[in-house]
């Protein structure tokens, strides 16, 4: 999988995409700012990192569902607005608990969905935990792989196509890329691998996905 | 200071509509990034820019940012330098060390900005430390070190007059102001910096026998 890394331009883009040891899971790097007339022919996977100005990638809608209506595939972190610039997506803003692990027993509210999805023999639901921003709501024949208590996903994986989508509320590029949150470095050094090597496709029938 | 002379950079994301909301009552303005122009950063006398700042397209600005400077303006900048925007100064090096202990905050020298500010508010939000900086853009030769990692030394808030002209007051975490509506000392930054800003962020002297890192 040629995967693109779409950067925002941050502090934290910067080191989540120049971290030596994530570096060679991305073919290119391409400024959001570019996004709209850039030349995707050699891209296969567009990792939409977290935190992103939503101005700018509804800019690049239409670049983004070209891509997809070629049957690629967009992954889509939080706190960017998906849902002004990827069609189908539904979000529902949340409040966020930074603190919920500070209290005893505490429990951060999040629920594996799909087990069986092949992402999860490269992290554990407990290496995608830190907070959320909001919930997503599901499309019909999308899986979630990870659910809020509240209702809705903060992670899901969108195979009916044009193309294929994940979704996300969670931000792992913003942290990990603020030496900040062990988590969210965990849950990049498995999606990663697992991205680069096609994202499960040959599984993910297999595994009733 | 004509509060018209003061700009805030205007993140693209992640933005506090409380500190936007402050500046406005002192009549500063608050202008995004993708919305601004040359002129606008070469007719301010202070630039205030946010942690989640385009660095890459603040880079574009470049000459803008120094000419501000070198007629004698004030940068306060948050966040990890990742981009050579600034002339003589060197990219964010994070902390040897990510425990509790590693992050915990000193004062090296008193500024108006920090005044009253007790640097348990600065290590500790709610018991988790780490809030307020986890490295340093290494201050330049002459830089007033007003604030360090205890452990490592990071040098994490600075001061700098350059030679050229114009001074840099750097903060190497999240934006000083996200302390805005905390419970603690902390909160008395916000105030305090506008207050510095609109008496035309004087600048200070080194003073060696008030550096207590010395």
């Amino acid at each position: 999988m040629r995967i693109a890394f779409v950067d925002g331009g941050t502090y934290y883009h910067h080191a989540t995409y120049h971290d030596p040891e994530l570096r060679p899971y991305f073919s290119r790097n391409i400024y959001v700012l570019d996004l709209p007339t850039a030349d995707l022919s050699d891209v296969d996977c567009l990792y939409i990192a977290s935190r992103q100005n939503p101005a700018d990638l509804i800019a690049a809608h239409d670049a983004i569902a070209a891509f997809l209506a070629q049957g690629k595939m967009v992954v889509a972190w939080g706190e960017s607005h998906a849902e002004q610039w990827l069609d189908g997506v539904q979000w529902t803003p949340g409040a966020t608990n930074f603190w919920w692990w500070l209290e005893p027993g505490a429990d951060s509210g999040l629920r594996l969905k799909a087990p069986q999805h092949p992402l999860f023999r490269h992290i554990q639901l407990a290496d995608a935990t830190w907070h959320r921003h909001g919930t997503l709501t599901v499309p019909d024949g999308a899986v979630s792989l990870i659910d809020a208590v509240e209702g809705g996903s903060v992670l899901y994986d969108d195979c009916r196509g044009p193309g294929r989508k994940i979704v996300s509320t969670l931000d792992p590029c913003y942290h990990h890329g603020s030496y900040f949150m062990p988590a969210t470095t965990r849950f990049l050094h498995g999606f990663l691998p697992w991205l680069k090597n096609g994202a499960g496709e040959e599984t993910l029938a297999a595994a009733g996905v | 200071m004509n509060p018209s002379e003061i700009l805030h950079l205007r993140a693209i994301s992640h933005e506090l509509p409380a500190f936007v909301s402050r500046l406005s009552e002192r009549g500063i303005r608050s202008l995004s990034l993708r919305d601004i122009t040359a002129g606008d950063i070469r007719n301010s006398r202070i630039i205030l820019i946010e942690a989640h700042i385009d660095q890459k397209a603040l880079l574009t600005f470049r000459d803008d940012l120094a000419a501000c400077l070198d007629a004698g303006g004030t940068i306060v900048f948050n966040g990890h330098l990742v981009y050579p925007i600034f002339d003589g100064l060197e990219t964010f090096r994070v902390a040897a060390g990510r425990g509790v202990n590693d992050l915990i905050i000193e004062r090296c020298q008193e500024h108006p900005v920090f005044s009253g500010v007790d640097c348990q508010d600065l290590s500790f939000r709610r018991g988790v430390a780490g809030f307020y900086a986890r490295g340093a853009n290494p201050p330049p030769a002459g830089a007033i070190v007003l604030h360090r990692l205890k452990k490592d030394g990071s040098a994490i808030d600075w001061l700098w007059q350059r030679p050229q002209g114009g001074q840099i007051l750097m903060h190497s975490g999240n934006t000083m102001w996200m302390y805005l509506n905390d419970k603690t000392t902390a909160a008395r930054i916000v105030p305090q910096l506008l207050d510095w800003v609109m008496a035309g962020a004087p600048a200070m002297t080194a003073n060696g026998e008030n550096n207590a890192c010395a």
